[in-house]
């Protein structure tokens, strides 16, 4: 309606002044299949929203922080498919999510018990896209126990994996997170092994499994890296993302990476089935994902350029000048 | 035949739960493919066989057998659902809103503690359209004085389709909110820009604090350099006094020809002398008035041209 009658198309606009390795990927769009927005601000939402990335799937994971009760990860969880969903809703951005008890949290195992008790409650929702992140960080008995049982809970479900492999002892914890979903009956095209890198890739996809790249600074895949991986491997069931989180990450990952691939001549299809295609067909696998649902997330704008400035209908948010001293 | 157990089910519904029922399964049956029908039916069956989780999940599970297309009533349909259940209105639904609210009908309200148990552990798992359907079958729950407090916490929400599902064609609030409930509803209904003619009992149960706080609420926008919005006046109307009466008397000479309309459909409404003669005096006020313009026409106009 009108209350907001100041504003003008003009504000609703993406910026015009853009970093220029945004233009040479202006029009494509991006989906970042593994980012933590719960951890980021709305100004990370903006920006993934100019870079054009039209869809993403939060995975449940660790806050940084141990929980101590069940009831907190009920509401994490809650959040992941409520507010998180809305939030980034207003941003034209179409939010999945997938739901499990991460690796560091299943070693406390009284909680555990408690948490495996609501999964099945959370797993059915709509738009929850696969059970993750699960699978090993410390590679303790207690981590294995609940990776299994989850793994058997998607197959019920018929839901995609996604697979947070660990940081420490890296190819053997790969070979493991995947010898059990094999042991479990899980079919490799319903897995996606996340972290990869150029020691863990050529077993995942010979065995049949998706390969996720997280591009993230310091501790996980650079993205020149991630060119000569694409360069060496194709695009064949490879997915990039950016796991942007509470560490000091970036939510633009998949975006940049898409630039940088295609300044050292990476052909456009090949770069959309990594940044884009790749990440819905697997995740697409849950039947809870529909890439015709984007677009209806953006229609947000297409009706307001339609029926005039009725910015807040859909609940989108107003765009601000950020470098303006004034703020009304 | 209703059972003596049925009978004394219903009875702790204000309708006729056993033929709304009836009636939405109509609606549904013709949405859905014979399968999701024998599924959905399948579901309601079990609902009381002790299983919640499995009620549960088929709440959940809903939309992927249903789709999510609207629903399509005839207007024979339309009257027979407001016959048996006075101001409820599905028309903007879904088909799993719909589905979702008919297998929670289905839920055994002779046990009162368990009933609202069972349905009282679901809001704070439902996703948003879970959330959606939850609050639009409000209206349709046994034991309406027991959903008071829910309805004002939903109203605490901040994503807008729950809001909707409150404060648009449920006539829940209106029926069993206390006033400052009631007050909180509307204001941010405004606040958030919702389409406030959809809101059930907007006129009936308007009153002077609501009004005042309205009043108020308009100075602060107007302070802040932005524009207050019309429907608004919708609910101060008939309360207009000394201390409203300026708020009238500047939007009848508004630049926007909506601010004009509303103080023209105020003043109509309006008992407070000042205000009867604001309207004798300005031929463009009652223009607008003759011209049998209501405040749904209004809103209307604003809907296409905000």
């Amino acid at each position: 309606m009108c209350c907001s009658h100041d504003l003008t198309e003009k504000d609703l606009q993406p910026r015009v002044e853009i970093p220029l390795y945004l233009e040479s990927i202006k029009g494509m769009k991006f989906f970042d299949p593994h980012v933590h927005m719960t951890s980021r601000t709305t100004d990370d939402y903006q920006a993934m929203a100019d870079a054009g990335v039209v869809a993403l799937i939060e995975p449940a994971f660790w806050l940084g922080q141990p929980r101590t009760g069940v009831a907190t990860f009920k509401d994490y969880y809650s959040s992941l498919i409520g507010w998180e969903r809305f939030r980034s809703s207003q941003f034209g951005i179409k939010h999945y999510c997938t739901i499990g008890l991460n690796s560091r949290e299943a070693n406390n195992e009284a909680l555990a018990e408690q948490v495996m008790e609501i999964l099945p409650l959370f797993i059915y929702k709509e738009g929850v896209v696969g059970v993750g992140e699960i699978g090993f960080d410390d590679q303790t008995a207690a981590e294995e126990k609940y990776y299994r049982l989850q793994l058997l809970l998607a197959k019920e479900a018929s839901l995609p994996v996604q697979i947070h492999t660990p940081h420490r002892d890296k190819k053997r914890g790969t070979q493991r997170s995947m010898d059990i979903a094999i042991d479990c009956g899980l079919d490799p095209g319903f897995v996606i092994v996340d972290h990869n890198n150029e020691e863990t890739v050529e077993e995942v996809l010979d065995r049949g499994f998706w390969a996720a790249f997280t591009i993230y600074p310091f501790t996980k895949m650079g993205n020149e890296r991630m060119v000569e991986v694409v360069k060496k491997y194709g695009a064949e069931r490879i997915m990039i993302n950016s796991a942007a989180d509470w560490g000091i990450s970036d939510p633009l990952a998949v975006p940049k990476t898409a630039a940088l691939m295609k300044q050292h001549g990476i052909p456009d299809e090949t770069i959309h089935l990594v940044t884009y295609k790749n990440a819905i067909t697997a995740f697409g696998q849950s039947g809870q994902l529909n890439e015709a649902d984007f677009a209806a997330a953006q229609q947000i704008d297409q009706s307001l350029k339609f029926q005039g400035n009725t910015v807040l209908r859909g609940g989108q948010q107003p765009r601000i000048n950020k470098d303006s001293l004034i703020i009304r | 035949m209703q059972t003596s157990e049925e009978k004394r089910g219903s009875a702790v519904f204000s309708f006729d739960v056993n033929s709304l029922r009836s009636r939405l399964a109509d609606v549904i049956k013709r949405h859905v493919s014979a399968d999701t029908f024998r599924w959905l039916e399948e579901k309601a069956s079990r609902i009381n066989g002790g299983n919640t989780q499995d009620f549960m999940m088929a709440f959940g599970a809903a939309p992927r057998k249903t789709g999510k297309q609207p629903v399509v009533l005839s207007d024979a349909e339309k009257a027979e659902i407001l016959r048996i259940r006075p101001n409820l209105a599905i028309t903007h639904w879904t088909i799993d809103r719909l589905s979702r609210v008919w297998l929670l009908m289905h839920l055994d309200a002779t046990k009162q503690d368990e009933y609202v148990r069972t349905i009282e552990t679901m809001f704070p798992t439902a996703e948003m359209s879970e959330q959606v359907a939850l609050y639009s079958s409000l209206p349709l729950l046994a034991y309406p004085a027991l959903w008071r407090s829910r309805c004002a916490e939903g109203i605490r929400s901040n994503i807008a389709d729950v809001l909707e599902s409150i404060m648009c064609d449920n006539p829940f609030p209106a029926e069993n909110l206390d006033e400052p409930a009631w007050n909180q509803l509307v204001l941010k209904a405004i606040f958030t820009e919702k389409p406030i003619h959809r809101i059930v009992g907007l006129d009936e149960r308007a009153n002077q604090q609501l009004a005042n706080t309205l009043s108020d609420y308009a100075h602060e926008r107007w302070a802040a350099h932005r524009a207050v919005h019309p429907m608004l006046w919708r609910c101060v109307a008939r309360f207009i006094n000394e201390k409203i009466f300026p708020d009238i008397r500047r939007i009848a000479l508004s630049e926007r020809a909506s601010e004009r309309e509303a103080a023209a459909l105020a003043c109509a409404q309006s008992a407070y002398a000042p205000a009867r003669d604001l309207l004798e005096k300005n031929t463009e006020l009652q223009a607008i008035v003759k011209s049998g313009m209501t405040w749904n026409d209004l809103a209307k106009k604003l809907e296409k041209n905000p």
